[in-house]
């Protein structure tokens, strides 16, 4: 039996309920009274300088209440690099220059959308237009325009990694290979799109409801922008539509509603349309590699040098962080004794690319693992056996990164192995690749300058025994309110249903960074875990006087039973300590708290988790289709909290990360991506769907509450690899630039012909 | 000009006058407040705002209000019958065929629609009666389990 | 011995470090630290991503070697 009472269980989600009968408010379905709507007016042009903006017609149009540009707002760029200031590059709303087709110029707040809409087109913007570069291999080129003033050949930020003598390791390699990959951009395609409900007051106080990943970034970064204090702005997260990345940042219709309702004390709510979400948010960052992998002929590899330059957009964004994690992950999972990695990310005239779903560690995933076939097959290696040769071990030091505790990943690779094996011989045109893959539990990054813990957590226990969790984690679908439910429950000793959590209202929980780099089981339910136990010891202080318990026993509370952990049948009711605890302390709410921040965890993250995928693939050699039929995923993260939730995670990762090889592009003619509607960018479906299976390997990570670590960003990782790997092995093509289209795969099968004959 | 708009939503009879070009997504959410439908798109092609009228599933985004007149629709605010809820729902729930829950809604009306026609439908079947609905978390396949379970009598509605 | 920048005083172990550092942080006080010097920034990062091997930082480094070598 589970030493565990609650977590581990195959629970319903808390918001559950909500969400099956259509009773949950996203943003998207807030009405306020007196509620006006804004939209926004963006550039036509990928790069110009704004010589003047007329708005006098659309503020005579009737219904429109105000139109804002750049002069109205304090002239601040902003991102979420406060720590460096020359990356915060980011207005907004322009005031002397656009950079992208999108980027926002002005915005109207009026009594409806219509009008809104139509006052748009009655906003007089002169342009000059500038030339514009858009391929971040011409964008660092002498003569290319420059986009962001005194930044040199466009490069944004350069990234640095490097141990061991590379050169010298080269030297002792049997066998070296240089191959070079392109991966694609792919876009979020939140099901709610970017939205923002603001209401300034007369109080002088800035509420905005939204659908975000982090409300406590929006919360300082929109008092930044506005010249408010911090504790005026209160974000609320209501049900959020999805994130994938693409929502802890600040976005138009957040900073929109908040400039036009502080200038009308009136509430602005601003949706993006599905276009302005496809053109006008961030998108993931396409890359361009280039790798030297160096090995001894019994497949151990010695050396890699990477070189990535990627298409970096308009702006900063968090480009960045994927430039340093696509060049650590691009020595994932492997123990490379020297490696060296040098990471540019050049300005271009497109929809800044920036965070998605694996952060720089799908793109690095697919180069790392369809090289690693390729050095397999030229050695004559099995692909199972070169991974298993230099694969991640448990305690094991990226040298001057990273120091990793649990890992599972031989036997991830021992289950995938199995798998294989039990599939048997393929039928003509079919072939299983392989792509190991692992990821972090969050961030340990700081350029927010955030002087508060990366995580808090209060807890509050009621009269009644009811328990009221407060946290500033963000669940944006993944199911943080669920999991930090069970852990609350689970070190409290009570049932699930015993809890109510209040998450990501700036104005009632304590901050938290929010949902991004998987950080939320880890960080977030080790502050949840420290603030129940320290609920649960005012309890049990409680209860041991009560009960007269000899000093030498210690008492915990499980099922709602407060006992002798040794003697588990001398306790007392959880309920009734409860009402003693409260009554014999004059009255004094029983409040816990907790809160996290990892110290002396490297570069990275605190802790990492693996896994191994198998894709099976069928090739169409006639039109070079192909299709998904099966992919199977072993995987750790450690202790499962919620079991549910991971089988989810895995699933939906699967439609992502099988979606950027697969079918996912945002194909652009001078920065105009030309596909953006649902009905052009395609997503896999349910008749796309592959069969998806989970092969579960268990560990124990200890910096994780209750063993727990990070359980699914990382599996966006290894799909595009896998997919890359199986229609080589069905076919005999290698495919190095996403996706990888059944165009791309009939015309190298052609080639492959032509060759032979 | 408006015109008068008479049908029923979830058995309750409505009169309402509303401008000839309202679609349908927007009298149910903008003027009947139920917002349990959601709108993914502008290119009719996410689902999300799936409902069924006269027993059919229609993408209520492409569908104008006027074309409901005389009809009846049912969105997921009539699937539960006070606090029980509808076999769906709860096959939802045990099986975690959500996440954000933002595609929910109208998954729930696909599904219904299809086992309203078919009550015995393949795996297969049940893949292409979701196929004009995205979900962006779950992969589908969580969904599928669900309605299968439904399929197989798991989830009895209460008579 | 360790190398000093020139610029904002970081201490590196190596010259190669300290280049890795310079190029790095890339604002205009680094960059104009190496145009006084007669080359320029954008030229080690041209060097840096046209080749594997490191050549932009490794001769950027050759000149830090001598220049900013502090014995201690
Ligand atoms: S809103 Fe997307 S199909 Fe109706
Ligand atoms: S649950 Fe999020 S889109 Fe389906
Ligand atoms: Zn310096």
């Amino acid at each position: 039996m589970s030493k565990y009472s609650v977590i581990g269980k195959r629970v319903h989600r808390v918001d559950g309920p909500e969400k099956v009968t259509g009773s949950a408010k996203y943003t998207f379905d807030i009405v306020l009274h007196n509620m006006l709507y804004g939209k926004i007016l963006r550039s036509p042009y990928p790069h110009a300088r704004i010589v003047n903006i007329d708005t006098s017609q659309a503020e005579r149009l009737i219904g429109v209440k105000a139109v804002v540009t750049g002069k109205d707002t304090l002239g601040r760029k902003q991102s979420t690099w406060r720590r460096f200031p020359e990356l915060c590059d980011e207005e907004i709303l322009c005031r002397t220059k656009v950079r992208y087709i999108g980027d926002p110029v002005a915005a109207v707040a009026a009594i409806d959308e219509d009008t809104a809409e139509e006052a748009l087109d009655l906003i007089e913007v002169e342009y000059e237009l500038l030339p514009a570069v858009f391929d971040p291999m011409e964008a660092i080129k002498e003569e290319a325009p420059q986009i962001h003033e005194g930044v040199e050949l466009n490069i944004n930020v350069t990234r640095h990694i490097e141990w061991g003598d590379v050169d010298e390791a080269f030297k002792q390699c049997d066998y070296i290979r240089e191959d070079h990959f392109k991966c694609s951009s792919q876009a979020h395609v939140c099901m709610e799109t970017h939205c923002a409900v603001a209401s300034f007051g007369y109080d002088s106080k800035l509420t905005i409801w939204t659908s975000t990943q982090s409300s406590y970034y929006i919360q300082a970064l929109v008092a930044d922008m506005l010249g408010l204090r911090e504790g005026d702005v209160r974000v609320i997260k209501p049900h959020t539509g999805g994130g994938f990345g693409s929502k802890f940042e600040l976005d138009s219709a957040q900073f929109c509603a908040s400039l036009l309702s502080m200038k009308l004390c009136q509430p602005v709510k601003i949706v993006l349309s599905r276009e302005e979400e496809f053109t006008a948010t961030k998108r993931r960052t396409p890359m361009y590699y280039s790798v030297k992998l160096g090995a001894k002929k019994d497949g151990t590899m010695l050396a890699k040098e990477v070189r990535v330059i990627t298409e970096g957009g308009a702006y900063t964004g968090m480009g960045a962080t994927a430039l340093y994690l696509t060049g650590f992950f691009s020595s994932f999972p492997y123990k490379y004794p020297n490696y060296r990695y040098d990471g540019y990310r050049a300005y271009t005239n497109t929809a800044p690319a920036s965070a998605m779903r694996g952060f720089g560690a799908p793109q690095s995933t697919f180069v790392g693992e369809s090289q690693i076939d390729m050095l397999a097959e030229d050695l004559g290696i099995d692909p199972i056996e070169i991974r298993r040769k230099n694969g991640m071990t448990p305690d094991y030091e990226v040298p001057g990164q990273a120091h990793i505790q649990s890992c599972g990943l031989h036997q991830c690779l021992d289950k995938i192995d199995e798998h294989i094996k039990e599939r048997g011989e393929l039928p003509p045109n079919r072939g299983i690749g392989v792509s190991a893959y692992g990821f972090m539990s969050g961030g340990i990054f700081n350029w927010f300058d955030t002087p508060y813990a990366f995580s808090a957590a209060i807890v509050r226990i009621n009269i009644d025994g009811k328990v009221d969790l407060f946290t500033g984690a963000c669940d944006i679908g993944q199911g943080s309110d669920t999991t930090l439910s069970m852990i609350c429950a689970e070190e409290l000793g009570v049932h699930l249903d015993d809890i109510r959590i209040h998450a990501a209202d700036t104005g009632i929980c304590p901050a938290d960074l929010g949902a991004w780099g998987s950080r939320e089981t880890l960080m977030n339910g080790n502050a949840v875990k420290m603030a129940a136990a320290d609920a649960k010891r005012q309890l049990l202080e409680f209860a041991a006087a009560k009960l007269g318990a000899n000093i030498v026993y210690d008492m915990d509370i499980k099922d709602q039973w407060v006992h002798m952990v040794d003697r588990p049948e001398r306790g007392l009711s959880y309920f009734d300590i409860v009402k003693d605890t409260i009554r014999g302390r004059d009255g004094e709410t029983i409040i816990g708290r907790g809160h996290y921040t990892p110290h002396r965890k490297g570069m990275i993250s605190p802790a990492y988790s693996f896994g191994v995928q198998a894709a099976e693939v069928e090739v169409d050699t006639e039109t070079g289709k192909y299709k998904l039929i099966n992919v199977t995923t072993a995987h750790e993260s450690g202790t499962v909290i919620n079991p549910v939730g991971i089988e989810g995670q895995l699933e939906g990762a699967v439609m992502m990360a099988g979606g950027y090889g697969f079918c996912e592009d945002q194909p652009m003619d001078e920065g105009k991506i030309l596909n953006p509607s649902i009905a052009d960018y395609k997503l896999i479906r349910s008749l796309d769907m592959p069969e998806t299976k989970i092969l579960e390997v268990d560990t124990y990570e200890p910096e994780g509450p209750f063993g727990a670590k990070e359980a699914g960003e990382g599996l966006t990782n290894p799909t595009a690899g896998a997919i890359g790997n199986a229609v080589y092995k069905a076919v005999g093509v290698r495919i190095n630039d996403l996706p990888i289209t059944p165009e791309k795969v009939l015309k190298a099968l052609k080639e492959k012909k032509q060759q032979a004959e | 000009m408006k015109k008068e708009l008479r049908f029923t939503v979830n058995g309750q009879p409505y009169e309402l006058y509303i401008k000839p070009k309202t679609i349908l997504v927007e009298v149910l959410r903008a003027h009947l407040g139920l917002t349990g439908t959601k709108r993914g798109c502008d290119s009719s092609s996410c689902g999300a705002c799936t409902v069924i009228l006269n027993g059919m599933a229609v993408k209520s985004c492409s569908v104008l209000a006027l074309q409901a007149n005389g009809g009846e629709v049912l969105t997921v605010e009539g699937l539960a019958k006070g606090n029980e809820l509808h076999p769906l729902q709860k096959a939802f729930l045990d099986h975690g065929a959500f996440q954000c829950g933002f595609c929910t809604s109208g998954m729930l009306m696909s599904s219904k629609a299809l086992l309203d026609e078919n009550p015995n439908p393949t795996k297969e079947q049940i893949k292409e009666g979701i196929d004009g609905n995205i979900c962006r978390c779950t992969g589908y396949n969580s969904i599928i389990r669900a309605l299968t379970g439904v399929v197989k009598g798991e989830y009895k509605e209460e008579k | 011995m360790s190398y000093h920048c020139p610029v904002c005083n970081k201490v590196s172990s190596s010259a190669m470090d300290l280049a890795r550092h310079m190029i790095g942080r890339g604002d205009k006080v680094h960059r104009d630290w190496i145009s006084s010097k007669g080359f320029k920034y954008s030229e080690f990062l041209t060097l840096q991503f046209k080749s594997f091997g490191g050549e932009g930082y490794k001769t950027l480094a050759k000149i830090l070697e001598k220049e900013t070598k502090v014995e201690d």
